[in-house]
């Protein structure tokens, strides 16, 4: 193996070194002074976002372990773009005085769940994707619970980590059939012995549960909306754009290529899915007052239209889940963003909170309106884009009735989207929230979001740059 | 139709794993669930002992046994008071579970009886150590070098989180 041969593990070693850099910041700087490190690792993480982007060979490392190729490489970009909006956003909470102690303890770990992520994505066998979804999980429970002071914060830690452990479990009880019956733990192995007995069923549906928990697919939701609740909302948004966003991206991978020929088996289970994740999560989220819980749910039901990608095993399908995740990361931080600047600077988080909001944050108002629009796919921003090729790449498996289903509940789902809407305003409140004067990390981050929900839309080459990708992975 | 040694061993390993895992989940005494996940892990050794695999077996008790375990009654101990008898759940939940787990085990177990595993046509050998340390930091196809290193993250990056759950917060307890 020739040294070089490392450079194709660019996305994580930058991130591995990055982490480092931090750990020995840690160390030789004294305990007052940790803060300084908030515009260093936020700027130097934008310049790994841009280091992505730079053109790099294919290949395969480490005996099939690890894989790379173009469409790898966008996924990764995707998430980084997400994670470097997040950095941007959480900064001011970071500097909050009850935080002074752990902020490169908390680049640390969100670091190493990135990490994990990138190794996930790339995986070539079931040993480095469980792997890398454990250090995607474990670090995050400990996010979650991060301000443990408060009971609901190490609530969701605790409910993150025993919901991800009985997940774990299944998936890898189903992972050990698979094994038994192959022999392999590769995934070309795997896919050239792939049999239709029940047993390989049994290992699929395992495998499905496993990753339904991860990406809160209805019925393994539950744990989802206090977790969302209870953590900070840096942490809130990063779990529900860029670790679900990995999860979907691993489990398309995996479902098209290793279990492509079970696909008479997971086509019906997505499609039960499906339907049943758009229509609970339309349906609880209608109810919520708090703005988390609110979007918590809101998450939920767009899991169920990513699922209808999913359902189309081609070229066309993956581009459409790459895209409407790319399209979902500006949407959703969008909308987190305005959130968390209004929870941090006021410490309100219910919808009636936010009852002419445009009275003295129009900014604000304005830029969660489009966000919510463009969640909920309203035509000229992107997310319109992102729902109509989901809608396109299931039509044209002849899944009509779906698509009519997902068609009502993008309507239902318009009805609350609005409600923050119209409370912002419309509603009329003797005392509206005073004017939020927020950083300057919050409005790059703000304004990136709203740059993004514009111009992934209009600007098509990008939709045609990811589907050139996927073809030459080929599915 | 008379056991040889071997079969006798399997089905006591196999019958006190059972008893055991079950002890485990439905003790009401946390101490007690915790030997009895000691009882567990030793088992499980010695199915690896019968399946002729040493270095497994060894991992799993000074591991397993010896350090995990041991680990748990710590934190049991330092956390929890170890008297503390849980309340049962009801009749119904207990009931509700037990229909569950029964239709999940039935599925499992006869969906796995069903399937005609092929029996691997290499032939049966001790596994050398030096075999297995090659293999752990081999980068070639059935090499364990890259999962091996990404553990170390993975343990680096739970240990810090650890720290951070576990450390005292002073600043915020005198003002809160």
């Amino acid at each position: 193996m020739q040294l070089e041969n490392f450079l194709l593990m660019r996305h994580e070693l930058l991130l591995l070194l990055l982490a480092l850099l931090v750990l020995v910041f840690e160390i030789f700087t004294d305990d007052g002074k940790i803060h300084k490190i908030i515009p260093w690792i936020t700027g130097l993480f934008v310049l790994v976002t841009f280091a992505g982007f730079l053109p790099q060979t294919e290949g395969v490392l480490f005996g099939g372990m690890f894989r790379i190729t173009g469409m790898q490489i966008m996924m990764k970009n995707i998430l980084n773009v997400g994670v470097a909006i997040i950095l941007l956003q959480s900064a001011v909470w970071l500097k909050k005085p009850e935080n002074s102690g752990k902020i490169s303890e908390y680049y640390i770990l969100l670091l190493s769940t990135l990490i994990g992520m990138n190794f996930m994505i790339s995986s070539g066998d079931f040993l480095m994707f469980y792997l890398g979804l454990e250090l995607a999980t474990i670090p995050m429970a400990v996010l979650a619970a991060f301000d443990r002071y408060r009971n609901n914060s190490a609530e969701a830690g605790i409910k993150l980590i025993l919901s991800s452990a009985l997940s774990s479990g299944i998936l890898l009880f189903g992972l050990s059939m698979l094994y038994g019956m192959t022999g392999s733990i590769y995934f070309d192995a795997i896919n050239a012995n792939i049999n239709q007995s029940p047993l390989m069923a049994l290992s699929l549906i395992f495998f499905f549960a496993g990753m339904g928990f991860k990406i809160s697919l209805v019925p393994f939701h539950l744990w989802t909306a206090d977790v969302y609740e209870g953590a900070p909302v840096s942490v809130t948004s990063y779990l529900s754009v860029v670790s679900k966003g990995a999860a979907v991206f691993i489990f398309s991978i995996i479902l098209f290529t290793v279990f492509d020929k079970l696909s008479g088996y997971w086509i019906n289970m997505v499609y039960a899915l499906a339907i049943l994740t758009m229509t609970v999560g339309n349906l609880f989220a209608i109810r919520q007052k708090n703005m988390k819980r609110f979007l918590a749910f809101s998450s939920i039901a767009q899991a169920g239209f990513i699922l209808l990608g999913i359902l189309n095993a081609s070229e066309f399908g993956m581009t459409t889940i790459m895209y409407f995740v790319l399209v979902y990361i500006f949407s959703n931080l969008g909308a987190f963003g305005v959130v968390s600047a209004i929870s941090y600077f006021t410490g309100k988080e219910n919808m009636d909170d936010y009852d002419s909001l445009y009275k003295n944050n129009p900014k604000l108002s304005l830029l969660l309106t489009i966000s919510l629009f463009s969640l909920a796919g309203i035509p000229p921003f992107a997310g319109f884009f992102g729902k109509f090729f989901l809608f396109m790449s299931a039509a044209s498996q002849g899944y009509y009735w779906l698509v009519f289903i997902a068609v009502l509940n993008a309507t239902i789902s318009l009805y609350y989207y609005l409600l923050p809407v119209k409370a912002m305003f419309i509603n009329k409140s003797e005392t509206p929230l005073p004017v939020i004067k927020s950083d300057v990390y919050t409005r790059i981050a703000l304004i990136l979001c709203a740059v993004g929900i514009f111009g992934v839309g209009f600007y098509s080459p990008v939709y045609e740059w990811i589907y050139q990708l996927v073809l030459q992975f080929g599915i | 139709m008379m056991l040889t040694a071997s079969q006798f061993m399997f089905y006591f390993f196999a019958l006190a794993i059972v008893i055991f895992s079950i002890l485990t989940v439905t003790s009401q005494r946390i101490l007690r669930a915790a030997t009895y996940l000691l009882f567990v892990l030793i088992s499980t050794a010695g199915i690896y002992f019968l399946l002729n695999y040493q270095f497994l077996a060894a991992v799993q008790i000074t591991l397993y046994a010896g350090g995990i375990v041991v680990l748990i009654i710590f934190s049991i101990l330092l956390t929890s008071h170890v008297g503390v008898k849980f309340d049962m759940v009801g009749w119904k939940k207990r009931l509700a579970t037990g229909i569950a787990v029964a239709i999940g085990a039935i599925l499992v177990i006869t969906t796995i009886l069903q399937y005609q595993f092929e029996a691997s046509t290499e032939a049966a050998r001790a596994v050398e150590m030096r075999w297995i340390g090659l293999s752990l930091l081999s980068y070639e196809k059935e090499g364990f070098v890259l999962p091996f290193e990404v553990i170390s993250i993975l343990l680096l990056a739970s240990m810090i989180g650890a720290i951070i759950i576990a450390r005292k917060e002073e600043k915020n307890e005198s003002n809160n």
